[in-house]
């Protein structure tokens, strides 16, 4: 009896023994990080147990989750610019917990904390991930008194501007259709205003920008080089308020406030264009030159939010924007119409499962057109683009433990592309352009990724990504004739008939091997495919820029990137410095073939017209930011090369494309020297840009002189870009309901005459003809002032 | 009416060409820069023609070094003598006879016919140049008339009715000439246009016009340097009223429309920053330049 009860007990025990050492439960401390003053969100937080030093950050909509063994603690939360704060925990049970921060009131040196974790950059596994914060980019000297969120990402290493007046940028030597730039999880197919020279982005109703451009981790895809994501204001849900700007180009008001005090808020803020109603009448004359010419650009940002229950919140929030240009030549009948425009609406719900599980889900809709339209004496011709995209996509964090932070989706995109639709008539014959020629496809994906400590030293973030990209019918293709290039034979597909699927696997690793507290080192192994290509004809960046589908003809553009990088932060984080290496190879890479002319790819496909091969590139980051303080900014310094070889150009060797650009330097200071006086500056550096220049020239019985380009693509380096900006921020006394500042912006202070473009006019000078070549710089020396206010 | 060729063409050139003037005129600056570009060797150039009904010629020259100074002296100059310019025209293979004194070659021996290709082989400094051209069945034009265009009372331009085959592959080229004389100013008594001339966005293809038939008009063409009275003045581009209009209307086969077509778009785009590099293509193996038959068909306006 006893000796059977003493087994029952040595049973029970052997049972229990194990549950008696997870007798210490683990309990989650969850919630939202939100700023005090207005309620928005705050992404990015670090969130941590002091006692172990292990944590989260909160994610794009405030929320995080901790998960420990039960018992005391004290839970840190701190923000780059507001006040940390410190919370005891007995862990004896789940805990929710939304924390408030207030913002910082005065920026010292010395930033006493002890055990701090803004080390971010060097603990976490994010490599080549820079995120912007507003108050610093508005801070610095803008162009024409325009806050430009995408110049400012164009001082980074890495990333370098398509040309100056462009807002496309190329990053570690992708095109500048290798960009994801996303606007509350929208896509925004073009991000430019008049011509390249502003972007479409208000910063006033901007609240959070993140570059990533390697490790991409696998809940970003669709483009091989970077994610731009751009989280609009909520909207204060404290109290109602106003702010903007009038300035020379354009003014702006953003108008926010509460639907309902601490559950929901608005935001709409909008942008606008001045000079056209000063430039006609009654200011003007209806006989002048300038008559019916006009030009405008607005941006509208809307959004509104609503917390239904302690688990629900829904977001709506849209885009429009558009670009109107209106010309008539005085000396013929000439005259062009270019409207163009994006438009993006979001409706997004996050839901909180448990404390632990996260879920955002929102429907999108985006749409891109442009539309030329010209003519002259009873001649017109009408030139159609545009892409629009139906888009479903549900992300979920889910956060298990403390050493794991584990992300899964899915997205479906359903694409309707028009790549270009033209019509032509002459007075009343319409000319036989084809059909209009609509591209559908189905595009989707699903994710895993994990971010976990394998060890304290290790850390790992390792995913996979699955992509699915099918060309659906209605389609036509146009089968050529190979020498005579002419269209010999159509295949016709039905509607929802299946023209070609793409189906791959995206591997992205990252890990983090920490060397002592302030220092690590990090690698990155990605793969990416990108299924939706830019076609560009021109050396300028156009609004006529037509994006197409992967299709039967098209592959989809991939890429593999290795990266490898050294972290280290000085002074108790004062100073981050990291130097990053990268390797880059691309391939199915994308040109339109020589001697293509746009009437080619009327009553054709346009894809038919496409040349294909592969590129490369590698290079070296180095980079220094003093985040903290009165005085802080960055230094740059990108050193790189970029490669392309295409069977069908350049006869088949090697060039360099336009944007190898072997130097990159950007340096970036703000000095806040007073509570009202703010200075900043900018210094850029680039190599200049390759052109193709002609070789020879011969001349005709008609007395045409032509110029013959040879072979050797890309052959004549154009001399080096350089620039200096300065700003002043004027602003009135704080703490007063009624905050407004001056902004003085001085743009290129030494005058640099930088090329923007060399090309040639044949001169004629009585029975002698010869060729000069000139050279078009396009902003000299340019102050502006805007004013800026709030209340 | 312009030509639906010529404005496509310039299409995307002017938009950015015009829509960036009105930013740059405020701020830009332009100026004159020497450029350095990389060393590049002399190709050889042919311009050779044959036409119904008339003998080839053919031009040889070399290529200009590219900042250099062009007239008609270096033109003449950097013509090759001394070649062996041969035709096969399917029944004889012909050698060409220079003139003497430049590098011009000609036959009596062979004359241009419809449906048929000819053959051009060039030895020249121990390198061979050859080429093909065709001449396509000739396509006469309905009919030609002069009109005064919109609220002009004498100023207008040359048209003509056309009807396209319904086969895809006709391509076109379209010259002018005025044969009458000036009957004021101070080139009165003299021929207004020595030479028939094509008006930029001369040439064309049937890919939107297959088997229609349909109204098409051409301003009047000059000398690109030409600095006549009525090619300055608001007669520019236009036909006046007592012209007597020759319309010399041409077929021809692909590579030569393509010649002119890259031509046009080139010259077409001197001057404008913002025009993609447009690269002539011929079809001469071995060198630069064009071998291109021309079935032609005559018509007379006398503008009223």
């Amino acid at each position: 009896m006893i000796g059977q009860r003493v087994r029952i007990l040595i049973l029970l025990s052997i049972f229990f023994i194990p549950s008696f050492l997870y007798a210490q439960k683990k309990f989650t401390i969850s919630g939202y990080v939100k700023e005090a003053e207005t309620g928005e969100s705050l992404l990015g937080a670090n969130v941590y147990l002091k006692e172990t030093l292990k944590g989260t950050v909160t994610n794009a909509y405030g929320f995080y989750s901790v998960t420990a063994l039960e018992g005391t603690y004290t839970l840190v939360v701190s923000y780059l610019g507001f006040d940390t704060r410190e919370f005891p925990i007995l862990l004896n049970k789940d805990i929710p917990l939304n924390v408030k921060l207030a913002s910082t009131t005065f920026e010292t040196e010395e930033v006493i904390i002890s055990a701090e974790k803004a080390d971010r950059n060097v603990q976490s596994t994010e490599m080549g991930k820079e995120k912007m914060e507003i108050e610093k980019i508005k801070a610095l000297p803008a162009f024409m008194g325009e806050v430009d969120v995408l110049k400012t990402i164009q001082l980074l290493p890495g990333v370098q501007s398509a040309g100056e007046g462009n807002s496309g940028y190329y990053v570690r030597g992708g095109g500048p259709d290798q960009n994801l730039i996303l606007l509350d999880e929208a896509n925004v197919y073009n991000a430019s205003h008049l011509f390249g020279f502003f972007s479409v982005f208000n910063a006033d109703a901007i609240q959070n920008v993140t570059l990533t451009k390697g490790g991409m981790p696998a809940n970003y895809g669709g483009r091989l080089s970077s994610v731009l994501d751009i989280q609009m204001k909520e909207g204060n849900n404290q109290k109602f308020g106003a702010e903007g700007g009038l300035g020379f180009v354009s003014s702006r008001l953003t108008i926010e406030g509460p639907i309902k005090k601490d559950t929901g808020s608005f935001i709409i803020s909008g942008r606008r264009t001045f000079i056209d109603l000063f430039l006609q009448k009654p200011f003007i004359p209806e006989s002048s030159d300038i008559q019916g010419n006009k030009y405008y650009f607005y941006d509208l940002n809307l959004k509104a939010n609503y917390r239904l229950s302690d688990r629900d919140r829904l977001f709506l929030s849209g885009y429009f924007g558009r670009d109107v240009f209106n010309f008539r030549s005085p000396d013929s009948d000439f005259y062009i119409k270019v409207p163009w425009g994006n438009a993006t609406t979001t409706l997004r719900w996050n839901h909180l499962f448990n404390n632990r599980l996260f879920m955002n889900t929102s429907l999108i809709y985006t749409n891109y057109d442009f539309e030329f339209e010209g003519g002259q004496e009873g001649f017109s011709f009408r030139l159609f683009s545009g892409i629009t995209d139906y888009n479903f996509k549900s992300d979920f964090t889910w956060l298990p433990q403390v050493r794991h932070t584990v992300k899964f989706g899915a997205q479906y995109i359903f694409h309707v592309f028009v790549p270009s639709n033209a019509s032509a008539k002459s007075g009343e014959v319409e000319f036989d352009l084809g059909k209009v020629l609509r591209q559908y496809a189905h595009d989707a994906a699903i994710y895993i990724n994990d971010e976990f400590d394998l060890s304290d030293k290790w850390k790992i973030n390792g995913g996979l990504r699955g992509t699915f990209f099918q060309q659906i019918g209605p389609f036509d293709r146009f089968i050529r004739d190979p020498i005579k290039k002419t269209v010999v034979d159509t295949l016709h597909y039905g509607s929802g008939e299946k023209v070609q699927t793409y189906r791959n696997l995206e591997p992205r690793l990252t890990v983090r091997y920490a060397i002592r507290n302030h220092s690590s080192i990090k690698a990155a192994y990605t793969q990416n495919y990108q299924y939706i290509h830019l076609a560009s004809l021109s050396g300028v960046s156009l609004p006529t820029d037509v994006w197409i589908p992967s299709s039967d003809q098209v592959k989809p553009q991939f890429a593999t990137q290795y990266a490898l990088g050294y972290f280290h932060n000085l002074k108790n984080n004062t100073y981050e410095t990291s130097i990053e290496l990268y390797y880059k190879e691309m391939k199915n890479q994308i040109e339109y073939e020589e001697g293509f002319l746009p009437e080619n790819s009327v009553n054709d496909n346009v894809d038919n017209n496409f040349v294909f091969g592969k590129g490369w590139s590698y290079g070296a980051e180095f980079f220094i930011k003093k985040a903290k303080g009165k005085f802080n900014g960055w230094i740059g310094y990108t050193l790189s090369w970029t490669n392309r070889k295409f069977a069908d150009i350049n006869r088949g060797l090697t060039y360099s494309p336009k944007y190898d650009r072997r130097h990159d330097v950007s340096i970036v200071l703000i000095y806040e020297i007073t509570k009202r006086w703010t200075l900043g500056a900018t210094w850029v550096y680039a190599t200049g840009n390759l052109n193709t220049f002609p070789e020879r020239l011969y001349v005709l019985s008609n007395g045409d002189v032509v110029q013959d380009y040879g072979e050797q693509r890309n052959n004549y380096r154009l001399a080096p870009y350089h620039r200096l900006d300065f700003s002043a921020t004027l602003k009135n006394k704080p703490g007063k309901k009624f905050q407004s500042s001056w902004n003085f912006s001085f743009f290129n202070v030494y005058n640099r005459y930088n090329p923007y473009v060399i090309y040639f006019d044949t001169e004629y000078n009585e029975d002698n003809i010869s060729i000069q070549a000139k050279q078009i710089s396009l902003f000299p020396f340019i102050p502006s002032v805007t004013y800026n206010f709030k209340f | 009416m312009k030509s639906f060729y010529k404005f496509i063409r310039s299409v995307k050139s002017k938009i950015a060409f015009w829509g960036a003037t009105v930013v740059l005129s405020l701020t830009s600056c332009e100026k004159n820069v020497t450029v350095t570009v990389p060393g590049a060797e002399e190709l050889i150039v042919i311009e050779g023609y044959i036409e119904t009904g008339e003998n080839p010629f053919l031009v040889l020259s070399r290529t200009l070094p590219f900042f250099g100074t062009i007239n008609t002296s270096t033109v003449f100059q950097q013509t090759i003598q001394g070649a062996i310019v041969t035709i096969d025209d399917g029944n004889i293979i012909d050698t060409l006879d220079q003139i003497p004194g430049i590098g011009v070659y000609t036959t009596t021996r062979i004359t241009g016919q419809e449906l048929r290709s000819y053959q051009l082989r060039v030895e020249v400094e121990g390198k061979v140049l050859t080429s093909s051209t065709y001449i396509p069945a000739a396509i006469p034009l309905d009919s030609v008339w002069f009109k005064v265009s919109g609220t002009r009372d004498s100023l207008g331009f040359a048209w003509a009715h056309l009807t396209d085959p319904d086969t895809l592959g006709n391509h076109y080229r379209w010259f002018a000439q005025r044969i009458n004389k000036y009957t004021f100013g101070d080139l009165i008594g003299r021929v207004k246009d020595s030479i028939l001339i094509a008006p930029s966005g001369s040439v064309f293809e049937d890919k939107f016009i297959n088997g229609k038939s349909f109204d098409l008009g051409y301003q009047r063409g000059n000398f690109r340097n030409s600095e006549k009275e009525d090619d300055l003045n608001d007669e520019k581009f236009f036909f006046k009223k007592g012209d007597t209009i020759v319309i010399k209307f041409c077929t021809l086969d692909r590579a030569h429309f393509e010649f002119w077509r890259t031509e046009e778009t080139q010259v077409s785009s001197n001057g404008n920053p913002f025009a993609s590099p447009a690269p002539v293509t011929g079809n001469i193996d071995g060198g630069l330049g064009i071998w291109g038959g021309y079935a032609s068909t005559f018509d007379t306006i006398i503008a009223k």
